[in-house]
């Protein structure tokens, strides 16, 4: 783990990576544009690729941020809260419900317009279906919250066969393209943005505490964290930024279990520092892999999901084996 | 002297230090641990708690630490029923020693000792000099002082178990509740620690009360015993009423011979 000082600057170097990264996206794609046209685009909305790179370019980058900086967040909550370094975003079902939803929007017919909407209602019920049913009677259990949650998501997944088993040719590949995660339908995320916003402040004012939780929920209490309370609100907050990411992208694989996995390989386990280098990171992440997934066979689009488990896979396994020979 | 240093200096005159049970039944899974129990943890008192396998001394630990109920009857924390008390408000005052650690994620062995200061810091509130030179100087006494930059994750079992006591002594509660505080431990840690426990009770006034079952380490180090039969029934003493070859062939239900040593009084088992 390095030393204090240099994770500060850690963080400021992933911030003005992540502004770079959605900027170099911005000027790479399947409708080639020289460095002087993309400047002028940049600064002149009116120039000619203007539209290109304002309406198109620009909105898919940043949502393509926010949704890796969402599942990060995500994934960094989940892990304390089922105290797992391999629970992911998805683990409790929130995707299951927003998946059906959309897909069954898709196979009605319903405009595409209305997808995200479907999904954020899809993946709250889905969450309030879980509270509910693992809160019960008596203490907090994180393994009734991990059964209900993960019994939970096999549902979701019977039923989402069953609107694809059941659906039209025509609409199927867009609904498994959902499934693989595919940014193409993003637009401008300004509330997506907010929410991350909104909760990543609140994290950050939890983050000792998140500290102390991950060291065990009976150590946590013995130091003075009223736990129950706790956990039941990192469950809501992670829910909720999952909710806010599958609305825009639908099931997005990887990124939520090995951008917070790699941060604490190379930042150790204090959310202070994690919290903030992994959001960036996890924006970073899915950034790069959404320009390949452009661009890779353009003019052909690839899943986004695809790409972030071609890149994530390798990569962990390196950094995991590296990290292994270090001890 | 800084707000903070002054707001602990007073909450510590106030001599919240008194953990007392009254009329206590405690039992788990239907088997009685203590029946009646009354009991007060003084100031300057280190107590010994022996029994048997399973005769409930965790499960009477973690009653005293407000983390379970007992059945009637309540702990007092001078005075005041701990289940009124927030659990921010009795880590400052209660610190426990947990039978078993396990770190699951990594973090730095001084990040960990850190996280002892847990409950004097307010929400967004960072760890300052003081509490940063608390925490290195906990690790120094707990014989940690070259490891303050490893994962805990990579740490012997003994290397963990002395962590965990660092964090404890980095909380600064004036009563320690010890489950088997020297578990893991080799000969020369175990005395460092039942020696530093002893100096924060015996010595400095506060309390503590420690699950042990090295009987030897018990009247070497400990004022007091209390020992549990496993049945409800409990005796509690000083350490010259009560340990003795026949209340621990009471206690253990095995044969137990004494030797007088320049060093005080060991005791041994027979074999069958």
């Amino acid at each position: 783990m390095m030393p204090t000082a240099l994770k500060r600057w850690l963080i400021l170097s992933l911030l003005l990576a992540s502004v770079l990264a959605v900027l170099l996206a911005s000027a790479t794609g399947s409708v080639s544009m020289t460095l002087d046209q993309w400047a002028q685009a940049l600064l002149h909305p009116g120039a000619d690729q203007g539209d290109l790179l304002w309406r198109l370019r620009l909105p898919r980058a940043l949502s393509a941020w926010t949704v890796g900086a969402l599942l990060s967040l995500s994934g960094c909550l989940m892990q304390v809260l089922l105290r797992n370094p391999l629970a992911d975003p998805y683990i409790l079902g929130v995707s299951g419900g927003a998946a059906f939803a959309s897909l069954l929007g898709m196979t009605a017919g319903v405009a595409s317009a209305f997808t995200p909407l479907l999904a954020l209602s899809g993946s709250l019920v889905s969450i309030l279906l879980v509270f509910g049913l693992a809160r019960g009677e008596g203490p907090w259990s994180t393994t009734r919250l991990l059964l209900t949650g993960v019994v939970t998501a096999s549902g979701w997944a019977a039923l989402i066969s069953l609107v694809l088993s059941l659906g039209n040719d025509s609409s199927l590949r867009g609904m498994l393209f959902w499934l693989m995660g595919d940014l193409g339908y993003a637009t401008t995320p300004s509330w997506a943005l907010l929410v991350l916003a909104l909760v990543f402040l609140i994290c950050l004012g939890l983050a000792r505490s998140l500290n102390v939780l991950a060291m065990g929920e009976t150590t946590a209490r013995l130091l003075g964290e009223p736990t129950q309370r706790l956990l039941w609100l990192i469950y809501l907050l992670a829910s909720v930024l999952t909710a806010s990411a599958v609305s825009i992208a639908g099931n997005i694989g990887f990124v939520g279990l090995i951008v917070p996995h790699l941060t604490r390989l190379m930042l150790g386990s204090d959310h202070r520092m994690l919290l903030p280098a992994a959001t960036l990171f996890g924006g970073i992440f899915l950034v790069i892999s959404d320009t390949l997934a452009r661009t890779v066979i353009a003019p052909e689009q690839l899943p986004v999901g695809v790409i972030t488990a071609l890149l994530g896979v390798p990569l962990f396994l390196l950094l995991l084996n590296r990290a292994k020979l270090k001890q | 002297m800084n707000h903070r240093t002054m707001n602990n200096l007073a909450m510590n005159n106030l001599a919240m230090n008194r953990l007392a049970c009254k009329s206590l039944d405690l039992s788990i899974a239907g088997v009685s641990i203590v029946r009646g129990f009354n009991f007060t943890l003084e100031p300057g008192s280190f107590w010994g708690l022996l029994g048997a396998n399973g005769s409930g001394k965790t499960t009477l630990l973690k009653c005293l630490a407000g983390l379970r109920a007992p059945d009637v009857g309540a702990v007092l924390l001078d005075g005041i029923s701990i289940d009124q008390l927030p659990r921010r408000v009795l880590a400052r005052h209660i610190g426990m020693l947990q039978q078993h650690t396990a770190y699951v994620f990594d973090s730095s062995v001084l990040q960990t000792a850190l996280t002892g200061r847990h409950p004097h810091l307010g929400y967004w509130q960072r760890e300052g000099q003081e509490d940063i030179a608390k925490a290195i100087a906990a690790l120094n006494a707990a014989d940690l002082s070259g490891l303050t930059e490893r994962s805990v994750t990579g740490l012997s079992g003994g290397e963990a178990r002395r962590v965990a006591f660092a964090t404890l002594l980095v909380q600064e509660p004036r009563i320690m509740l010890l489950d088997e505080p020297t578990n893991h431990l080799d000969l020369r840690h175990q005395v460092s620690i039942m020696g530093m426990i002893r100096a924060l009770s015996v010595q400095a006034q506060g309390a503590a009360i420690a699950a042990l079952h090295d009987v030897n380490l018990a009247a070497r180090y400990c004022s007091h015993v209390l020992m549990l039969y496993g049945n409800g029934e409990w005796t509690a003493g000083s350490i010259g009423e009560l340990l003795n070859e026949s209340s621990l062939e009471r206690l253990y239900g095995c044969a137990v011979r004494k030797l007088e040593s320049p060093d005080g009084p060991c005791f041994y088992p027979l074999t069958h």
